[in-house]
């Protein structure tokens, strides 16, 4: 294939060959189908076993004891009082957990150390200083009220860039250096000093990302138990990433993994947060060998708003685009701080995933990235819809705009010019990442299509005409899928670069019973993506049957394959691969059965209408049920030889269908997320520049996510991504005073979108343009609108505020901050 | 501690029992009787999701206790599919993608059924006011507007 | 969030309530709807230790006209107020406030007798009660008095109710001829509480104002009236100039506050907004 390249990658051997087995087609019978949703019944009645749901034999409950200071040793606990209330089987400090659990799983090097419960020194508000195991979880609490603990506070670090220069008693991990920098390393993809010294024009702006999450639902909770005999764990956890990486909890607990089994539950959302729940499964694990019962411990919203481990990026970028007069970007080139909070588990993971399409869908030649990771007195940061690159995808929407205004051209018009075209794919960018396909022309014009961009335009008019606010804004941005395990490691030093994890693949077993029921198992759960409804429909096509003849379960780790799970929008693109090279294998042993039955050539036979039958010989067929159960049950009709072993099954484990190594000197990153999705997002807002209040008249988002196994889930991605990106933009903040103390520490104050903040509708569109690397050529979704929405919601509410000449370099733009840029914008 | 005695009626039937006045009434049904529809959510009264019906109005279980349900009637989700089958309500969920988690999903369908109830041909903006009561963070809740449309749409079918 | 244990009493009329209250004070708290203190009390910010429900006193709940009065039990819940065909009639101002309150299950629970005796400064009603400068009915086992809305909140989450006494009923003057209500306000999503929300009451006359009252919500405190802007409006046409000079003076006399929501520069310019819109639109429905 030809690809584009920039000049500082060498295009020999660099992109390996596809190993694409399912071409995209014009039609199917099962993909692409509105199928209900198999996951629904059960949900609807109640039934979904949630981890809150589940009741083990003996069961006790935990409580945890949350700091209420943000920094400070601890001197002394005393937990006398708490012991000795009725029902309270255990009390534990840090200082007695650690004597026999380890630190807490983490990814960073090098790395940043965490226990479950915090051993000599607090560093936020409401991380966890002791723990309770009761009868229920109410004396557990009240057990809590009666520990004592004495503090010796330590100086307050809330400010990122005041990190940057913390020392003594403000330093959170000296272990790890005199200040709170985590990490300060520059990479430069290209010729960007050349670029800007060419270019005509530079445009420059501060950016400050504001600090969401994801806060799902339901809370975080592991239900531990320990048998003593054996010193064996079995855990139930809301966690997906259990058989990736779940042994790694062993680890901390001190047991191989032949000790450890942990069993995925149907979990209520996650956006990221659950991934990895190592803390709290560390935790319940720790609890139950000390109590010698089994302990639930669920987080309550307090426990999770204040120490979920899984806030979202918080960050400042100092950004410069430099552009040609006629509007063509050139290079790019930033600061950016990013306050990690009191850990570091992922370590920059979230600037890998950034780098993956930091140019957006835009021709830029070169990027340089200075990055500044800090801990700071707030909960760590995890993953949230995006993993950072839904940031970048702000400041890059930020800067196009910025630019246009600039150079006094049209946005929309500036970006359309910048686009890669349809002809150049696949596309290497600057950092090493390729883009597999795309058309984003199409998108955008589809998108102006769907919104009649004049019809907007005269609303806008209109109102200005009346004396109203109201504005439109566009964003086109990237939505990469399929995450590579390099993006972890690969911004680490090179010397020391931590665990240099390649693998990330997803795995299956099928099994076709005596019946002709084709069971499909899962090793990764289920957490409000619908993987039993791809799988249904995947399997479905692949053998051509019925979606009731399928039937999906998950397994747990004593009984699962190497499966990262979803996250990164890749879950589907992930399972199909697993599917189709198990059901190859699958469909293979079929034929060689069904064409001994019928003294057929397995060649001449096909799969059709739940049959196996002679191609162009309609009546000459069996049902996948009857030669399955010649398969079971009749081996001595069959020839000899492991072909005809008894039974129908079998297992792949599907790699990345698309990763290579970053460059030893990191002058590019490899390819590490390379099946590109894109979308356009149009917004037409109000704003009252009295009170600040935003209104959101029409919302229009159109979506590039490859072929398109049911298109009503990935419109409820879209959709629900972008309600989370309304939120991000206008509405949700974890707000830490100057003491550390989380302001925003309840669902009274931490604001996320009802119904009536939402716009009136969302217009979804579709473009689709097929991977040629994944089966089907598939691209991942899930992560729809979010990536999105807050770039067209910034333009849309500066246009709207012309007149005050607002730029909205800031989130959240909540009435407040928004009254705060007019006022400004008012002065004489 | 003192358990204060009270009979209730859950989905159609009696219960009594004894119970700790600060048993909240949501821990009550999901915990003392084994109804795991109820999810919980905030525990402080936002977020909707432990939404039951008690005496025919919509309520936030985790900001009632179980004893001043005492002598009332109150309805969970689990009680909404009668005989193996789902309501037409649930039907209407299913067909019309409602849910992705399903952990808001029983609050919705009880503030639904309040609504459905004494509105059986509610507006679509009374249906919006309705669900803007409750949070959901997955779907963004156009198709859970859609599913109560839906589901009045199929009741007056039903009862032509 | 598990509340702290609580010794529980469920009085079944309003003497034994009052006796319970005396006999648990200061300890004793009464259970209303409960959607103000069982938040509270799962987040464990106050644990009471006695919880005196008084949901099945009888007659708490009763709405009706008496002598010029609209006559609202404690009991009454925010839903079956704002559903009332009475107080839309007598007290429109109050249905157009609850349409801003919270959301339809809160409503159903919660009632006006405990939303004003929590005295939220956030709260809607507050600012409605002093508007409409209601008198709140108190009552202890000992005796029973009135209260103006305006003396009775104190401060913020602060009342004028001494050790054993409750409210048990606000009394409010029903709306007369060439009077007019309305309620505007600020809040950052829809049922939330008010950044800002301004009460406004007028009576007009010959075309000239002869009587306002201008209430504040979300500021320091609950249930605050601004006389001077009132003084201000008297003998004025309420024509725009007259609106424009009561608004920038209720921004200078209100107390407002600020929280990481709203800070006091920003409330100040949301109550001089909603004192225009309010007013603007109370003016009309004076006619």
């Amino acid at each position: 294939m030809t690809a584009t390249f920039p000049k500082h990658i060498a295009a020999e051997g660099y992109i390996p060959p596809s190993r694409q087995q399912e071409p995209p087609r014009k039609s199917y019978k099962y993909i692409g189908q509105n199928l209900k949703r198999v996951e629904d019944p059960r949900l609807l009645t109640g039934h979904g076993q949630y981890i809150d749901d589940i009741a083990v034999p003996g069961m006790a409950h935990a409580a945890v004891l949350r700091s209420d200071r943000a920094h400070a040793r601890i001197k002394r606990v005393d937990t006398s009082k708490a012991k000795a209330l009725a029902g309270v089987y255990l009390v534990l400090t840090g200082a007695e957990a650690k004597e026999v659990t380890g630190a807490t799983a983490q990814f960073a090097s090098p790395p940043v150390v965490q226990y479950c419960l915090a051993v000599d020194r607090v560093r936020h508000v409401g991380e966890a200083v002791a723990a309770v195991v009761a009868e229920n979880r109410y004396v557990a609490e009240d057990a809590c009220d009666l520990i004592e603990v004495e503090y010796e506070d330590l100086p307050v670090v809330v400010d990122p860039e005041a990190a940057m220069t913390s020392s003594g008693d403000a330093v959170l991990h000296p272990e790890r250096g005199p200040n709170n920098i985590a990490q300060h390393r520059t990479f430069t993809f290209g010729p960007v000093q050349e670029d800007f010294a060419k270019a005509d024009v530079v445009v420059k702006r501060t950016l400050r990302w504001g600090r969401s999450g994801a806060q799902p639902l339901e809370t975080v909770g592991c239900i531990a138990s320990y048998e003593p005999g054996s010193g064996k764990f079995t855990m139930y956890t809301n966690s997906s990433f259990l058989n990736y990486v779940g042994w790694l909890v062993g680890a901390s607990l001190g047991v191989s993994a032949s000790k450890l089994n942990l069993i995925p539950c149907v979990t209520g959302g996650s956006f990221g947060s659950k991934l990895f729940t190592h803390k709290v499964m560390t935790l319940a694990g720790t609890l139950a060998r000390a109590a010698g019962r089994p302990v639930k411990f669920l987080e309550d919203r307090l426990d999770n708003i204040t120490s979920c481990d899984n806030h979202g990026s918080d960050r400042i970028y100092r950004c410069e685009l430099a552009l040609q007069r006629d509007g063509t970007m050139q290079s790019l080139r930033f600061q950016v701080i990013d306050d990690y909070g009191a850990y570091f588990q992922f370590g920059v993971g979230t600037h890998g995933n950034s780098l993956c399409q930091i140019v957006g869908p835009y021709r830029i030649n070169s990027v340089q990235m200075e990055l500044i990771a800090v801990l700071t007195n707030k909960c760590q940061q995890g993953a949230y819809r995006g993993f950072g690159s839904e940031v970048t995808n702000w400041m890059l929407e930020r800067m196009a705009d910025a630019a246009a205004d600039e150079l006094k051209m049209d946005p929309i018009e500036l970006r359309r010019r910048n686009l890669i075209q349809p002809d150049q794919f696949p596309y290497v960018i600057p950092s090493g990442n390729l883009y597999d396909s795309g058309n984003y022309p199409a998108v955008l014009e589809e998108a102006l299509r769907i919104a009649e961009l004049p019809k907007w335009q005269k609303i806008r008019d209109d109102a200005r005409a009346q004396g109203r606010c109201v504005g439109i804004g566009a964003a086109t941005c990237q939505e990469r899928s399929v995450f590579s395990a390099t993006e972890f490691w690969s911004l680490n030093g090179t010397e020391n670069p931590g665990f240099t994890l390649t693998s990330s693949p997803e795995s299956t077993q099928l099994r076709v019973d005596p019946t002709g029921t084709i069971h499909v198992t899962l090793g990764s759960p289920f957490w409000g993506n619908s993987p039993e409804t791809m799988a249904t429909q995947i399997v479905a096509e692949q053998f051509q049957v019925d979606p009731s003849q399928v039937n999906v379960v998950y397994a747990d780790t004593q009984s699962g394959f190497n499966s990262t799970g979803p996250g990164g929008s890749r879950f589907t693109v992930m399972i199909a691969g697993a599917i189709v090279g198990a059901a190859k294998q699958v469909k293979d042993k079929l034929l060689r059965v069904a064409g001994h039955m019928m003294e057929a050539d397995a060649g001449d036979l096909e799969f059709r209408a739940g049959k196996i039958g002679l191609k162009g010989a309609p009546g000459k067929e069996k049902t996948i049920g009857e030669v399955a159960l010649f398969a079971h049950y009749f081996r001595l009709n069959l020839p000899a030889g492991d072909d005809f072993a008894s039974g129908v099954d079998a297992s792949y484990v599907y790699d990345h269908p698309l990763t290579t190594m970053p460059a030893a000197d990191r002058s590019h990153l490899g390819i590490f997320y390379p099946i590109m999705g894109h979308m356009c997002h149009l917004a037409l807002v109000e704003v009252d520049p009295r009170t600040g209040k935003v209104a959101i008249l029409d919302y229009v988002a159109v979506h590039d996510a490859g072929t398109v196994v049911n298109p009503m889930t990935l419109a409820g991605h879209i959709r629900g991504g972008t309600a989370q990106g309304i939120g991000t933009a206008l509405y949700e903040k974890f707000h830490y005073d100057e003491n550390g103390q989380l302001v925003t520490g309840t669902f009274a104050d931490y604001l996320m979108p009802t119904l009536a903040e939402m716009p009136p509708a969302i217009r979804v569109g579709h473009v689709e343009t097929p991977s040629p690397f994944t089966e089907y050529g598939i691209k991942g979704g899930g992560e729809g609108g979010r990536m999105g929405a807050p770039g067209a919601l910034s333009r849309a509410i500066e246009d709207a505020l012309t007149q005050y000449g607002v730029r909205c370099n800031e989130l959240p733009l909540t009435p407040r901050k928004v009254r705060e840029l007019v006022r400004a914008g008012e002065k004489p | 501690m003192t358990l204060i005695p009270m009979s209730l009626k859950v989905n159609g039937t009696r219960f009594e029992r004894a119970v700790e006045p600060r048993r909240l009434l949501s821990d009550f049904l999901r915990e003392d009787l084994d109804l795991k529809a109820t999810h919980v959510g905030c525990e402080h009264g936002v977020c909707g999701t432990c939404t039951v019906l008690v005496d025919g109005q919509a309520v936030r279980s985790c900001l009632s206790f179980a004893v001043q349900a005492d002598g009332c009637e109150v309805r969970t989700a689990d009680g909404l599919a009668q005989g193996g089958k789902l309501s037409v309500l649930q039907q209407a969920f299913w067909e019309k993608h409602g849910l992705q988690c399903g952990f808001c999903t029983p609050g919705m369908l009880m503030v639904a059924t309040e609504l459905l109830e004494r509105t059986p041909r509610p507006t679509k903006a009374e249906i919006e006011e309705a669900i803007s009561a409750n949070l959901c963070r997955c779907t963004g809740y156009y198709t859970i507007v859609e599913s109560v449309q839906r589901a009045a749409e199929m009741m007056q079918e039903g009862a032509k | 969030m598990k509340p702290a244990p609580f010794e529980y009493v469920r009085p079944d009329s309003l003497p034994a309530a009052l006796d319970a209250l005396a006999r648990h004070a200061p300890a004793g708290r009464i259970l209303a709807g409960g959607q103000s203190l069982v938040p509270m009390m799962n987040l464990r910010l106050v644990k009471p230790a006695v919880l005196i429900d008084i949901n099945r006193v009888p007659g708490l709940a009763d709405i009706r006209v008496d002598g010029g009065e609209l006559v609202i039990g404690a009991l009454a819940r925010h839903a079956a107020l704002l559903a009332s065909e009475l107080v839309a009639k007598h007290c429109p101002l109050m249905v157009e406030a609850y349409r801003c309150v919270a959301h339809g299950p809160i409503r159903n629970r919660g009632t006006l007798g405990g939303n004003i005796s929590h005295a939220d400064p956030a709260s809607e009603m507050p600012a409605v009660l002093a508007a409409c400068e209601a008198k709140i009915g108190v009552r202890s086992a000992k005796r029973a008095r009135t209260v103006p809305a305006t003396e009775f909140f104190t401060g913020a989450l602060a009342t004028a109710l001494a050790e054993g006494e409750m409210v048990t009923e606000i009394r409010i003057p029903i709306a007369k001829p060439g009077q007019g209500g309305a309620w505007r306000e600020t809040a950052n999503r829809k049922g939330d509480f008010a950044m800002a929300g301004v009460a406004a009451v007028v009576t007009v006359a010959g075309g000239k104002c002869t009587h306002a009252s201008v209430a504040v919500a979300g500021m320091e405190q609950p249930g605050v009236r601004l006389p001077a802007v009132e003084k201000q409006l008297v003998g004025t046409a309420l024509d725009a100039a007259a609106i424009a000079a009561a608004d920038r003076m209720a921004a200078e006399v209100v107390r407002p506050g600020g929280s990481y929501h709203a800070d006091p520069v920003y409330k100040r310019e949301l109550v001089e907004t909603l004192t225009t819109h309010a007013l603007a639109a109370a003016r009309e429905r004076a006619r």
